[in-house]
């Protein structure tokens, strides 16, 4: 079994470039592995881990989704006019955060019908949809930005429960919510089986179209709670909050080794990914390197991921 | 009382005939056995009973009810399973997902997927074709054998589930086993006589009379034979396969030339894992060397690679008697090699584009002065080829998609004799074509031996290859395993070429 | 349906014009005409060149980055090189764009994945080259090494000329030049092509380079217009550019399209919005008519026999 004892070395390179990433920075840099430095890892990589939540799942069917940043901006600047804050009267409190998830599930509704019922690829209509999203928060705001006055709401992400912030602990949540929902319900194998083998799943019964538009709500729930949180985090919304969200989405979920071709990893590979990418930057930081090369970098990442993980005896076309 | 019935089925398809009125019938504890050679309509009736096609004519009844099968998992619904040759569990999913993919229902608790109980299930399943593995793997991680077993116990799933019998059609499921997987697979069949009624299909003659009670032969889509296995053999049933020749004259043998002098094409030892090894032979200007083989036996993959599209990793080819590296399209190409693919839409025409466009594809080169193309140039060499070919096209300038088949094919030669080809590869030529343009394809193949030109055939029949060959290399497993002189007049035996293909 | 994919877009385009002439009268003067379809031809340019692409089936996400990457370039260098700035800035433009090329080609990486990743990192040059702000160009170096692209000739501003020889030059490479047949045949029956011996991949990068190259010529003619660059100069260019070649009626699954097509498609979407503009529709409302103007053009234009599976 040649092929299957590759296909693990390989499952295993995102943990080993993690480990190997934190052992040069750690030895060119002692302030690395402080506490403080870990929390503020943690907490950097809880909004990212939310978020690949959702672009895991969409990734895992073959399609992509590019409205990460539309959505996230969208459901951040709804959420802060909806608590506490300088632009509209609304004090709603708590009920800023399911409105934000609900909102991001039904933009993630039309990426799904768009893209199933019209028959167009999803890169396009996420494409359309995010551009959209950011419009619509730029246009609603007039490029202002909202300041939430909401405390209760900024403790969200800000509290800290045993030193860890909130944040962390929702994300922690998000991951096991989503890995419950990959390994334990229909919805999750059939993810597989639609991003393995799309014609097989069809002819066995799998309802393939109704799968991919859920996929693409669930994903859009999980950007709007990363919307919420982005809100509450940085205590205001605008339409531009959420720049650069998508590239390290798309990074952290290949370089995780979540295959772009389908079928292949898991909301935990994705997990490593955001690590992978976080650490990155935080090493990148503490080396001194200037901020802006980060988009650089994930660039030159997510080129090297796509072409180690993948499957080239799939694709006969590539466009 | 019959279990699956098909009656007097039709399937019609653009210029074919893929079914013709053929019925069947399969028992309760019986296994049928489904023989034919390629094209014969094997995989049509397979596909009407999976739900893919729907008949023109006839019925399919169902444990003695008259269904309306509208897709595979309709039709496994009502107990018919197939067990597909490309297999179709998915193998990132673990055995007892994939038995029971799409119809999870019964194992969900609370929203949830209780796996303990669908591996529960799933042994069960697995027990009764005897692979004793853990549902919990993933399926990729097993052999091919076992992959097999997992689908027979996907259908035999259904045993408890429904009412009525289940049928299980297998679908050449020996053809890549070993002998030991194979007679374990035998034995499990005998095993589920008693639970399910089973289709064989396979081209080892003697696979399946070893395996079968009754046994059908198809040809030309029709049901020509019928007879319990004791009283069979092997020959009779090659006889009954290949059937009744046509005319010499369908053909134009009296145009066969013989081969020149010149060798312009000579392999030596080309082997690629997986497909074909060892293989040899060498090509004469004005010969037609035709490769016989059936599915699987590594002929698609050796055109292919003499095409530049699958290189070769061992062996040499050698073209007019220089040592020639094949490894892209555009190497052959330029090495005078032109490809006439099987996948017509797929690979032989540019299906968006004009008839002009597409004969000048291969050799654009040729018609541009100052980087720009030289349109009255293209137009003046295609029209010329349109004539010489007698292609059916109001002009050069008619979209090819709205050409029919045969010409469409033209088509494609043309393109490769403006570009200069001197070894042409055709890959089932007149596979979907009407029978009046596989005649013209026929003359315009006499036509470039004629002109010095040499062809490798990869034929739709045994009559075709036997027919317009000039030598025949016959392929089973990958490797040669005879060749034969084809001189007109001296025509080899059909029965002959089958005994060496399977 | 062919003739219906290729004069509908005109004809809307005229129909568009009349309407909100209708509406504003003042909107039909030759002076406002004109005046638009300068404002309008950076957009043309930049979706020039990934016309190219997406005729191939493939999609260039990151011709706003190079325009940007571009517009800091030549700011930057306006002051040490003079007019040398611009083809150094063009040549920046072409080179991310064969890069784009080579990686989705060579590594086999699909090309919405591909040219995302170069736009990451087309963006970190721009802010290396800009030093992270807003780089101003002088209106004397403005005036003495851009005036080609923005200032005037007789009644015309440069832009449309600069606009009409992309056209001319593009329009004979895409229908003249075996380049061209190439790319529409790729687009049209990728295997076809390949099994006739043409060498793709080679096709596929000059596509990409073309249109890197375009993107940049957009930047350097937005830096000029604006008389700055800057590395969110060209942001949220993207999706109008796609718009206005799916618009134009060039499909998204390759192998039917025209660069006249792009232009009349620019011209379109520049309408739309001024027209939007004159009827009072909220600039919140236009971003949502311009997202389902999309996924409507790309829903039409689209040859489902192509795709079996839609991922």
């Amino acid at each position: 079994m040649a092929v299957s004892f590759s296909r693990r070395i390989r499952s295993l390179a995102p943990v080993l470039v993690l480990l190997a990433l934190c052992l040069v920075i750690a030895s060119t840099n002692s302030n690395f592995l402080s506490v403080s430095n870990l929390i503020r890892l943690l907490s950097a990589a809880a909004i990212p881990l939310v978020l690949v939540m959702g672009a895991t799942f969409v990734i895992l069917m073959g399609s992509i989704d590019l409205s990460v940043e539309g959505v996230v901006a969208l459901a951040a600047v709804a959420a802060s006019m909806l608590v506490a804050n300088d632009f509209t009267s609304l004090d709603l409190g708590f009920v800023a955060l399911p409105a934000a998830m609900l909102l991001g599930g039904l933009l993630g509704l039309a990426n799904g019908l768009l893209h199933v019922r019209l028959a167009i690829p999803s890169f396009m209509t996420t494409l359309g949809i995010g551009f959209a999203c950011v419009g619509v928060a730029t246009a609603i705001l007039g490029g202002f930005t909202v300041r939430i006055s909401d405390r209760t709401f900024r403790e969200l992400t800000l509290g800290r429960l045993f030193d860890v912030p909130y944040s962390v602990w929702v994300a922690g949540l998000c991951v096991l919510v989503a890995w419950i929902i990959q390994e334990r319900t229909r919805i999750g194998r059939w993810v597989y089986a639609i991003g393995t083998d799309e014609h097989t799943a069809r002819q066995v019964g799998v309802p393939v179209e109704r799968t991919r538009i859920l996929v693409f709500a669930l994903a859009g729930v999980f950007y709007g709670l990363g919307g919420a949180m982005s809100a509450s985090q940085l205590g205001q919304g605008h339409a531009l909050l959420s720049q650069g969200r998508l590239f390290t989405t798309i990074t952290a979920v290949v370089v995780g080794g979540t295959a772009l071709s389908g079928g292949v990893g898991s909301v935990l590979n994705s997990v490593v990914g955001v690590l992978v990418v976080i650490v990155l930057a935080n090493g990148m930081v503490l080396m001194g390197i200037e901020p802006f090369v980060q988009q650089g970098v994930q660039g030159l990442l997510i080129i090297l991921a796509v072409s180690l993980a993948l499957d080239r005896s799939r694709l006969a076309v590539v466009k | 009382m019959s279990v699956l019935e098909v009656r007097n089925a039709t399937k019609r398809f653009p210029g074919v005939v893929a079914l013709d009125d053929a019925s069947i019938r399969v028992d309760r504890n019986e296994v049928v056995g489904l023989i034919g050679e390629n094209g014969a309509g094997k995989s049509t009736l397979l596909k009407v009973l999976t739900g893919i096609y729907r008949l023109d004519e006839g019925e399919v009844r169902v444990n003695d009810g008259v269904i309306e099968l509208t897709s595979p998992r309709d039709a496994f619904d009502h107990g018919v399973a197939m067990v597909f040759q490309e297999q179709s569990v998915i193998g990132t999913l673990s055995v007892a997902e994939n038995i029971f993919l799409g119809r999870e229902g019964e194992f969900i608790k609370g929203g949830l997927i209780d796996r303990g109980r669908m591996n529960e299930a799933a042994r069960v399943e697995l027990a009764k074709v005897h692979l004793d593995i853990d549902p919990a793997i993933r399926t990729e991680e097993l052999s091919f054998a076992q992959r097999q077993m997992v689908e027979i116990a996907k259908a035999l799933s259904l045993d408890s589930r429904i009412e009525g019998d289940i049928v299980i059609l297998l679908d050449e499921p020996t053809s890549v086993l070993e002998k030991r997987e194979v007679d374990l697979l035998f034995e499990i069949i005998r095993d589920l006589k008693d639970r399910a009624a089973i289709v064989f299909i396979s081209h080892r003659l003697d696979e399946v009379l070893a395996i079968s009670d009754r046994i059908y032969v198809l040809r030309n889509g029709a049901v020509v034979h019928e007879t319990p296995a004791t009283d069979a053999t092997v020959t009779e049933l090659h006889g009954h396969m290949v059937g009744r020749s046509l005319h010499h004259e369908y053909y134009r043998e009296q145009r066969q030339s013989g081969a020149g002098e010149r060798c312009v094409l000579e392999v030596k030892g080309l082997g690629r894992t997986g497909a074909f090894e060892d293989v040899s032979f060498a090509l004469r200007e004005g010969e037609v060397l035709g490769i016989a083989g059936v599915v699987g036996s590594g002929r698609e993959a050796l055109a292919r690679c003499l095409a530049g599209l699958l290189p070769p990793e061992r062996g040499e080819i050698l073209i007019d008697g220089q040592p020639a590296r094949l490894d892209s399209p555009a190497r052959a190409v330029g090495h005078g090699v032109g490809f006439v693919p099987s996948e017509r839409k797929a690979e032989g025409i540019v299906t968006g584009m004009s008839v002009c466009e597409n004969v000048t594809l291969a050799s654009l080169a040729d018609f541009v002065r100052n980087g720009f193309i030289r349109r009255g140039d293209e137009r003046a060499a295609t029209q010329g080829w349109i004539e010489r070919l007698s292609i059916r096209t109001p002009s050069g300038r008619t979209p090819i998609a709205s050409l029919s088949g045969g010409n469409q094919q033209k088509v494609v030669l043309a393109k490769w004799r403006v570009a200069g080809s001197r070894i042409v590869i055709l890959d089932h030529p007149t596979r979907g074509i009407d029978v009046g343009a596989k005649e013209d394809v026929y003359e315009l193949v006499r036509d470039m031996t004629g002109e010095g030109l040499c062809v490798l055939l990869l034929a739709d029949t045994l009559e075709e290859v036997i027919g317009l060959s000039s030598r025949i290399i016959v392929m089973r497993d990958g490797r040669v395993s005879a060749t034969f002189d084809s001189p007109p007049g001296g025509k080899p035996n059909q029965v002959d070429l089958v005994r060496a293909m399977v | 349906m062919e003739t219906f994919r290729e004069y509908l877009p005109p004809v809307v385009l005229v129909l568009l014009v009349l309407a909100v002439g209708a509406i504003e009268p003042g909107f039909l003067a030759v002076d406002n005409l004109l005046t638009v379809t300068a404002d309008t031809m950076t957009l043309f340019l930049m979706a020039s060149g990934a016309t190219f692409v997406i005729m191939m089936g493939g999609i260039d996400l990151s011709i706003q980055g190079v325009a940007s990457m571009t517009s800091c370039i030549v700011a930057a260098l306006l002051p040490e090189l003079g007019f040398a700035a611009v083809p150094v800035a063009l040549f920046a433009g072409a080179a991310s764009g064969l890069l784009c090329g080579i990686v989705s080609t060579r590594l086999r990486i699909p090309s919405f994945i591909a040219s995302l990743a170069i736009s990451g990192i087309v963006t970190t040059v721009a802010y290396w080259a800009s030093d992270t702000r807003s780089v101003l160009i002088a209106a004397g170096d403005r005036d003495s090494f851009l005036a080609w692209a923005v200032g005037d000739t007789g009644p015309l501003q440069n832009e449309i000329l600069v606009g009409l020889v992309a056209l001319l030059l593009l329009g004979l490479l895409l229908n003249g030049t075996p380049f061209g047949r190439y790319v529409r045949a790729i687009g049209s029956q990728e295997r076809a092509v390949v099994a006739s011996g043409i060498p793709v991949e080679r096709v596929k990068i000059l596509a990409f380079t073309l249109s890197g190259l375009m993107a940049g010529l957009a930047g350097v003619v937005m830096a000029g217009r604006l008389g700055s660059g800057s590395p969110t100069l060209a942001n949220e260019f993207l999706l109008p550019a796609i718009a206005c070649i799916i618009v134009g009626g060039t499909a998204i699954t390759g192998g039917v399209g025209s660069i006249f097509r792009t232009f009349i498609g620019a011209l379109t979407i520049a309408v739309v919005r001024i027209g939007m503009t004159f009827v009072g529709v909220s600039v919140f409302a236009q971003q949502i008519v311009f997202g389902l103007i999309l996924v409507l053009a790309v829903a039409i234009t689209m040859d489902r026999s192509k795709v079996t599976t839609v991922k």
